[in-house]
């Protein structure tokens, strides 16, 4: 029964190990393949004890067993009714040697696609396996879960109460199986080991509490990017040659509800040349939570792309994505799917701000957004000239950036027909500046250089106007545009219209919207007001990274060192009760451990008269002698007694005759 | 008079009164005698093997032999012969010097191998076969045997299924100043183990070898003698360990060493008491142990150091 248990405990340390890649995958889709994997394991096992002959078969039985157990849950696809496949043999190398890095280079919650979750319950396999076959050392046994938990834990640290709940709980399974195994295991060791986990766990307990930082927690997913392939023609370069064929249909959407714009590409890099993006692209996972201060809308549409070229409409804040996987820069919002051959049909669901018009006037850009842009490229010489001219010397603000848009809408013309200039260089752009006549790729791509020579961060939008009416829509070449984003302070980047092309409406959700709205109460330019802005808090100027928190960081020591003094009494206070409990051989353990505590060396042969030659007094020697001949009797004559009680009588005899140094030690030694 | 204790308390006053000073040898060697097991007493010459052995000869009534080996003794000395009779017209057997109580077999490292070989029979069994026909040897037997380690001209080792054979392997060692005082004291006075009487008959001495090996003993105890076995064999400086006769053996000493001590049972201080004894000359080094001169009598003492003896009496 106790080995029954101490199996139990090691299959439920490695499930629980498993599970805790919650963060990454979500509960539901690892609980099913988990609890196989752990079921079939704990099968072989009670096999093996009905089938001596397997005994030395069973980590292969079991890894097999447990192999299948994982391709009926996960790959199920891939078999023929059940029946492995080569399909389901080269999905399963496959996964074993790519999963781990496509999760990695997915957002997450990741999708509970086998190619990506196929490694956890691989892992939890090979931890119940080796666990239940080391089960003869129940410390090495809990080696191959701790593995898997610190595997998970490399993938998303947990914090806070969820953290301090799973090692509680990881800490009871794995102090049931020492508890159950420690006939098997020294008791002196079990003293040492469990107050070592409880402490750990009071620690971490303690530190958690008191950590005020509040920092993310630990993510490997962070340094993992996917670098799609390069795309020979970039939308933005391609956008006027769509102008000239404007009827051809580029995609359909259905919604049920306004959507003014669709987005395809996101650039924020500019040397005066060329317009660049730095996506930082990841596998769509089931679902994504984009920051948005405030109220939102969820939104969603259906869309179909005959032709893909890779680039798939999508929304500034998308949160989910059905129908294909895509990658997805979660900053941008823009979707790839690279190598698309065929026609894709998606379901896309995002979110869109609710923001008071008034506020968003009033608001200050997003001065670290441009800090968040790697590598922007230097502001072209004369950007800073137009833009005086623009919008004066205001500074920048929000207000600011509708002001310089409505100097483009005021003094330049959106080109149209056959002639279309193209190209977004800074010579372009100055030749823009004087025939005054562009596509809404020179509005955007000038609004964006000027921008940011006034230091506001902008960025350059390529896409598709929508439709202001609900239904399904049919987006067509004529209808792609390019148009500038700028950040602004506690909302988000704030797309803008400097061509008047978009068909927003003023009613609607989101931040498009909003600027509508906006730019019908703003004032002129000469008559803008510069912003009420809030005086620094000088007090909390802070250096990047947070002072260290030496008050708390104190404290905890302080209350770690408080709790490993307690505890030292404590526990040998509960090592006398166990050992009362064993009767006279605890006696002559307590006996041994005192007398060690006079600095007398001990050997594990040693018996009571071994022990009673090498006593340092003759009183104790007299004392051990007599507990010799009580050990002797009650031990080995096999004639059972009642010799507890003068054993222990003799200890307590031994432990006033100690010098009282070594009584000290042996009073706090755990 | 069947009491274990009391018989060695009588041979051990009767031995000491001509061995002087060697009470922990005495013991043992009367132990070896209660747990009807063989002893051999090696030692330098001039320590006293030969006197102990004769003292413990002379001590237990019944028939005493004593063979001294050299290199021209034949087996049949030892085992005995088929004479014919012509009187009675037929083979006759004419018993050797084994068929005694107690045997002495001084210096049988000088016997030849053929000659030793002899006694490999008698030991184990306690029975001598010649000419297909089988011999009891009368009860107790014993065979007390000495030799000398340092002298290596004209004599032969005893091989390793002899020394087997052995329940034990005494060494008697130096006395200290007091006790040689005591020695010489004695020689002068005449006392020698030819003064002493039979203080023991061979029917108490039988009675006490049944109540040795009765004496209880705890299954970790044995477990412990086993795992001590057991250590020899995984110990790096050892070609071969104990044999499972060697753990037979430490335990049936500890039982007699237990009665001795006047104990009904056996305990892992008596295990430990008669370890070196018992298991050492067992042992066979390494190569590379012998050239490092190391002796079985450390590696039993590293043994009994390492291996953990029992706490509890439930296995």
């Amino acid at each position: 029964m106790r080995t029954r248990v101490a199996v139990g405990c090691v299959l439920l340390a490695a499930a629980w190990a498993g599970l805790l890649f919650a963060p990454v995958f979500g509960v539901g889709p690892l609980v099913v393949p988990i609890i196989a994997v752990v079921a079939v394991v704990y099968a072989v096992f009670e096999l093996c004890a009905r089938v001596p002959v397997l005994v030395p078969w069973r980590p292969v039985v079991a890894l097999a067993a447990g192999l299948l157990a994982v391709v009926e849950t996960v790959l199920w696809d891939t078999t023929a009714a059940g029946v492995p496949t080569a399909a389901t043999v080269r999905a399963l190398s496959a996964g074993l040697a790519e999963s781990w890095q496509l999760t990695l280079q997915s957002t997450w919650p990741a999708r509970d696609d086998p190619e990506l979750l196929l490694f956890v319950p691989l892992a939890v396999l090979a931890a119940a396996v080796l666990g239940v076959e080391a089960l003869r050392r129940p410390l090495l046994a809990v080696l191959p879960s701790l593995a898997v938990v610190a595997l998970s834990q490399a993938y998303q640290a947990a914090d806070g109460v969820a953290a301090t709940v799973s090692a509680l709980a990881y800490a009871v399974v794995v102090a049931t199986l020492l508890g159950v195994t420690s006939g098997s295991w020294s008791a002196r060791r079990s003293l040492v080991v469990v107050p070592t986990f409880v402490f750990a766990l009071a620690g971490a307990l303690l530190a958690g509490v008191l950590d005020p930082l509040d920092r993310e927690p630990y993510r490997l997913q962070a340094d993992r990017g996917v670098v799609p392939p390069v795309r020979t023609v970039s939308p933005l370069a391609e956008l006027a040659g769509r102008l000239i064929d404007p009827d051809e249909p580029v995609f359909t959407y259905t919604a049920t509800h306004p959507v003014d714009r669709w987005r395809t590409a996101v650039y924020d890099r500019f040397d005066g040349g060329t317009w660049t993006a730095s996506p930082d692209y990841r596998r769509m996972g089931a679902e994504l939570d984009p920051r948005v201060d405030g109220p939102v809308v969820e939104r969603s549409a259906d869309v179909e792309v005959p032709e893909p070229e890779g680039e798939l409409p999508s929304q500034p804040l998308p949160v989910a994505v059905s129908g294909v996987a895509p990658l997805v820069d979660e900053d941008s919002g823009m979707l790839l799917v690279p190598g698309a051959d065929r026609a894709l049909a998606y379901r896309l669901t995002w979110r869109e701000p609710a923001v008071d018009a008034t506020a968003l006037l009033a608001a200050a850009v997003d001065a670290d957004a441009a800090d968040r842009i790697p590598e922007q490229g230097p502001v072209p010489a004369g950007a800073a000239e137009w833009a005086r001219e623009a919008v004066g010397d205001l500074r920048p603000t929000f207000q600011t950036a509708l002001a310089l848009e409505e100097y483009f809408r005021e003094g330049f013309r959106l080109a149209r027909g056959a002639d279309l200039p193209t190209g977004s260089a800074w010579r372009h752009l100055e030749e823009f500046r004087r025939v005054k006549r562009g596509t809404s790729e020179q509005f955007a791509a000038a609004y964006v250089v000027l921008a940011r020579a006034l230091g506001i961060p902008a960025r350059l939008v390529v896409g598709y106007r929508g439709a202001a009416e609900a239904g399904t829509v049919t987006v067509r070449n004529g209808d792609v545009l390019a148009w500038p984003e700028v950040a602004v302070e506690g909302v988000g980047w704030v797309p803008l219209d400097p061509t008047r092309s978009a068909r927003t409406t003023a009613g609607g959700p989101g931040l498009a919207a909003a600027a509508e709205r906006a730019r019908e109460v703003l004032p002129p330019a000469s008559e803008l007001p510069e912003p009420q802005l809030e005086p620094t808090p000088v007090a909390e100027a802070e250096e990047p990274g947070g002072a260290f928190p030496v008050l708390p960081v104190v404290l905890a020591l302080g209350a770690l060192l408080l709790l490993a003094l307690l505890a030292m009494p404590v526990a040998a206070a509960v090592r006398r009760w166990r050992r009362r409990r064993m009767g006279v051989p605890g006696a002559w353990l307590e006996a041994r451990d005192l007398i060690r505590a006079c600095g007398v060396p001990t050997t594990p042969g040693m018996t009571v008269r071994d022990l009673a030659r090498t006593a340092p007094d003759q009183s104790l020697v007299d004392a051990l002698h007599e507990l010799a001949a009580i050990v002797d009797e009650a031990l080995w004559s096999g004639r059972p007694g009642e010799h507890t009680a003068r054993a222990w009588a003799v200890v307590r005899r031994i432990r006033r005759g100690l010098p009282a140094p070594a009584r000290m030690r042996a009073a706090l030694r755990p | 008079m069947t009491d274990a204790a009391e018989v060695y308390r009588l041979i051990s006053a009767n031995v000491q009164a001509v061995v002087r000073g060697k009470p922990r040898v005495v013991r043992l060697a009367i132990a070896a005698l209660l747990a009807e097991g063989h002893l051999l007493v090696e030692d330098v010459p001039g320590l006293g093997k030969t006197t102990l052995a004769r003292c413990l000869a002379r001590s237990v009534g019944g028939e005493y032999r004593r063979i001294q080996f050299t290199p021209d003794l034949l087996p049949g000395d030892i085992t005995g012969v088929q004479v014919y009779h012509q009187g009675a017209e037929r083979f006759e057997f004419h018993p050797g010097g084994v068929f005694a109580n107690v045997v002495l077999a001084d210096e049988i490292n000088r016997g030849t191998p053929k000659t030793q070989s002899a006694l490999l029979e008698v030991m184990a069994e306690r029975t001598v076969t010649v000419d297909s026909v089988r011999h009891d040897v009368p009860r107790p037997f014993l065979v007390i045997a000495t030799q000398n380690p340092i002298e290596m001209e004209g004599t032969y080792r005893l091989p390793e299924a002899q020394l087997d054979r052995f329940l034990m392997r005494l060494s008697v060692g130096y006395p200290d100043l007091e006790t040689e005082v005591l020695v010489i004291m004695s020689d002068c006075a005449g006392v020698g183990p030819d003064e002493l009487s039979p203080v023991v008959h061979p029917d108490a001495l039988r009675a006490a070898v049944a109540q040795v090996r009765a004496t209880h003993v705890e299954p970790a105890v044995c477990e412990y003698a086993a795992r001590l076995a057991a250590a020899t064999r995984e110990h790096h400086a050892l070609r071969y360990g104990a044999s499972p006769r060697g753990s037979i053996a430490l335990v049936r000493a500890a039982q007699a060493v237990a009665a001795t001590h006047g104990r009904g049972y056996v305990t892992p201080d008596d295990i430990k008491e008669v370890a070196e004894p018992v298991l050492a000359h067992r042992l066979v080094l390494t190569p590379d142990a012998e050239l490092n001169q190391r002796a079985p009598a450390d590696i039993v003492a590293e043994v009994l150091a390492a291996t953990p003896a029992p706490t509890s009496p439930a296995r």
